[in-house]
């Protein structure tokens, strides 16, 4: 079976927030939670980048591991979801996630933490595929019907990319690559590359299939 | 690149030896013939990258620039995570910590919680009931050895055990339902199954954390109320050095609260407090507090509750089956005055010299308002206690 990854390349995000506002309304998440964000590192500064963060769908996650009421389990696919009718929104999860992946609505009277909510990759929950209560509970399930996450398929820049660990490592394989020939020919980073290539150079950096 | 495809079939119709060694004797002569073509640097070798890979390896490791230039950054992160330092960044996105790419104190505070809180907080808990029951199969039941008597001495006011019963209640409640969140997956889920732990670990979450602030002000209560006499005095460390008298036959003096009691005290005020503290920290997440924050509340959470807990399993053992007359003044206010001659004899020793040692037929009875000479003698029990 596939295992399904997110990989974020670095030097291609924007930082456009678009995977943020595409899951934000795939998924009709609740108020005050965002299943995904992008983080700048040194905004501003020389070498910024900017990555967008969501579940990492880890093959062995903290938050599974901690959960008291061992609500999450792992897919066919490799992704890790979780059922919000057995979750009692203790927070655990949160604690132990390294990527603040879990997310949890303020319920209540006094807004403590509600069922905890968090990336699906777009694949719903342990409902029946599509069915109102899983849309209702955990957005979207677009896996069932053979799309990948909105997130990356909305990238622009193709700097999230969603889908099988071998397929995402070969593209990015491809990558760094071709940004390493680009250095050996031309004597030049991607990093130091301006926008439009000093008339000059001659070739292109990207190959062509 | 005919030669090494050569080399490499052995399928390819084998040269013969004669051939091979011509050929070798051949390249040796034209080799020290200087200027001869196979010495040439010019060599027509189908290779244009030669001379590009050359210089790539003729430049420093410094002068190279990177492939991926962003791997400095990527190095920062690694080894900030590895030191706990959170890389922190900006982000749209409004939330605590949203700006933390990575939350570095998450796997340690998964290893503390899986490999050291649930295992050795279920050894520390069931050594202690071991270690009681074991106490108990050996030393008995501590009996008052002068017998019943037929006077009692007034102990406790229906304040002090209306604040002392709320602070046990509330307490062995969240512990209970602690103990359900913290080994029910391991050993109710294969009883009850997923959905009906999470039906019980769901009220036991709600009322646990219900009842967090109720056990804190009980405990400001109960403080207030009973600090005067449980400040260390003279004589105490006597009682601990003869272990409460466990060491030796003699029974050792002591005023109101014996020293055990008065640890107890303090116990209950310090871990307590840290436990209620703690909690009121996690259970609010919406003052914004960080994962590093509430991570080590959890910690300080677990191991002053487990503490507590095994303090509080032996508070309970001697209170009720470990010793004789013991629960009796918490029960009705009143303890039997052989008892407090036994166990508390310098107080025991100054309310019969103001002649407060009462006839047990002269108590009155529970919800009668007339005289409440419960309350009066309430007083006077504090005011012998000093």
């Amino acid at each position: 079976m596939a295992r399904m990854k997110f990989y974020c390349d670095a030097e291609r995000c924007i930082e456009c927030n678009g995977c943020v506002t595409a899951c934000k309304n795939e998924n009709e998440v609740p108020w005050g939670v965002n299943r995904r964000r992008v983080v700048t590192i040194k905004d501003g500064e020389p070498g910024e980048r900017s990555l967008s963060v969501a579940c990492m769908h880890c093959s062995d996650a903290p938050c599974a591991a901690v959960c008291p009421v061992d609500c999450f389990y792992t897919t066919e696919d490799g992704v890790v979801l979780h059922d919000k009718d057995i979750c009692i929104g203790c927070g655990y999860c949160f604690y132990a996630c390294p990527f603040g992946a879990p997310q949890f609505p303020a319920d209540g009277a006094f807004a403590t933490r509600g069922k905890m909510d968090k990336c699906t990759f777009c694949a719903g929950g342990p409902q029946q595929d599509n069915s109102a209560e899983e849309h209702r509970k955990y957005g979207s399930n677009r896996l069932a019907e053979g799309k990948l996450p909105l997130c990356a398929e909305i990238c622009s820049t193709k700097a999230l990319l969603a889908g099988d660990a071998d397929v995402l490592s070969e593209i990015y394989r491809k990558r760094i690559i071709n940004r390493g020939a680009s250095v050996l020919s031309r004597g030049i980073s991607y990093q130091n590359a301006t926008l439009r290539a000093p008339s000059g150079l001659s070739g292109k950096a990207t190959s062509k299939e | 690149m005919q030669l090494t495809e050569m080399s490499c079939r052995p399928s390819v119709a084998p040269v013969s030896f004669p051939l091979c060694g011509i050929a070798l004797f051949f390249i040796l002569v034209f080799w020290m013939i200087p200027g001869s073509p196979v010495n040439a640097a010019e060599m027509s070798v189908p290779n244009p990258g030669t001379d590009l890979w050359r210089d790539v390896r003729q430049r420093s490791a410094d002068d190279m620039p990177a492939a991926t230039p962003g791997i400095d950054l990527w190095k920062e992160m690694q080894l900030r995570y590895e030191g706990q330092t959170p890389l922190t960044g900006t982000t749209q996105v409004a939330g605590v910590e949203s700006g933390h790419l990575i939350n570095s104190i998450g796997d340690q505070w998964r290893r503390f919680r899986m490999e050291m809180l649930v295992p050795f907080g279920g050894y520390v808990l069931m050594g202690m009931l071991a270690f009681v029951v074991l106490f108990y199969l050996i030393r008995g039941r501590v009996p008052i050895q002068a017998g019943a008597s037929d006077k009692v001495l007034f102990r406790y006011s229906l304040y002090e055990r209306t604040i002392h019963w709320t602070i046990a209640s509330t307490f062995l409640l969240q512990a209970f339902t602690g103990l359900i969140m913290m080994f029910g997956r391991s050993y109710l889920i294969p009883v009850i199954g997923h959905e009906g732990f999470s039906t019980l670990a769901s009220l036991s979450i709600d009322l646990h954390n219900i009842l967090g602030p109720v056990f804190l002000f009980a405990l400001v209560l109960v403080f207030i109320k009973f600090l005067r006499r449980n400040i260390y005095q003279k004589g105490d460390l006597t009682w601990l050095l003869r272990g409460g008298g466990v060491i030796g036959k003699k029974h050792v003096p002591s005023n109101f609260f014996n020293m055990g009691e008065k640890s107890m005290f303090w116990l209950l005020v310090f871990v307590g407090g840290t436990i209620a503290i703690s909690g009121l920290i996690m259970l609010f997440p919406s003052f914004g507090q960080g994962r590093v924050i509430m991570g080590l509340s959890h910690v300080a959470h677990g191991i002053t509750a487990v503490a507590m807990t095994a303090v509080v399993i032996g508070h309970i053992y001697i209170g009720t089956v470990g010793m004789e007359g013991a629960l009796e003044g918490m029960k009705t206010g009143y303890c039997d005055l052989h008892w407090a001659r036994e166990h508390h004899d310098w107080w025991a020793q100054r309310c019969e010299d103001d002649g407060k040692a009462i006839h047990r037929k002269d108590i009155p009875s529970a919800g009668s308002k007339k005289a409440s000479p419960g309350l009066t003698t309430g007083q006077t029990a504090e005011n012998t206690a000093e």
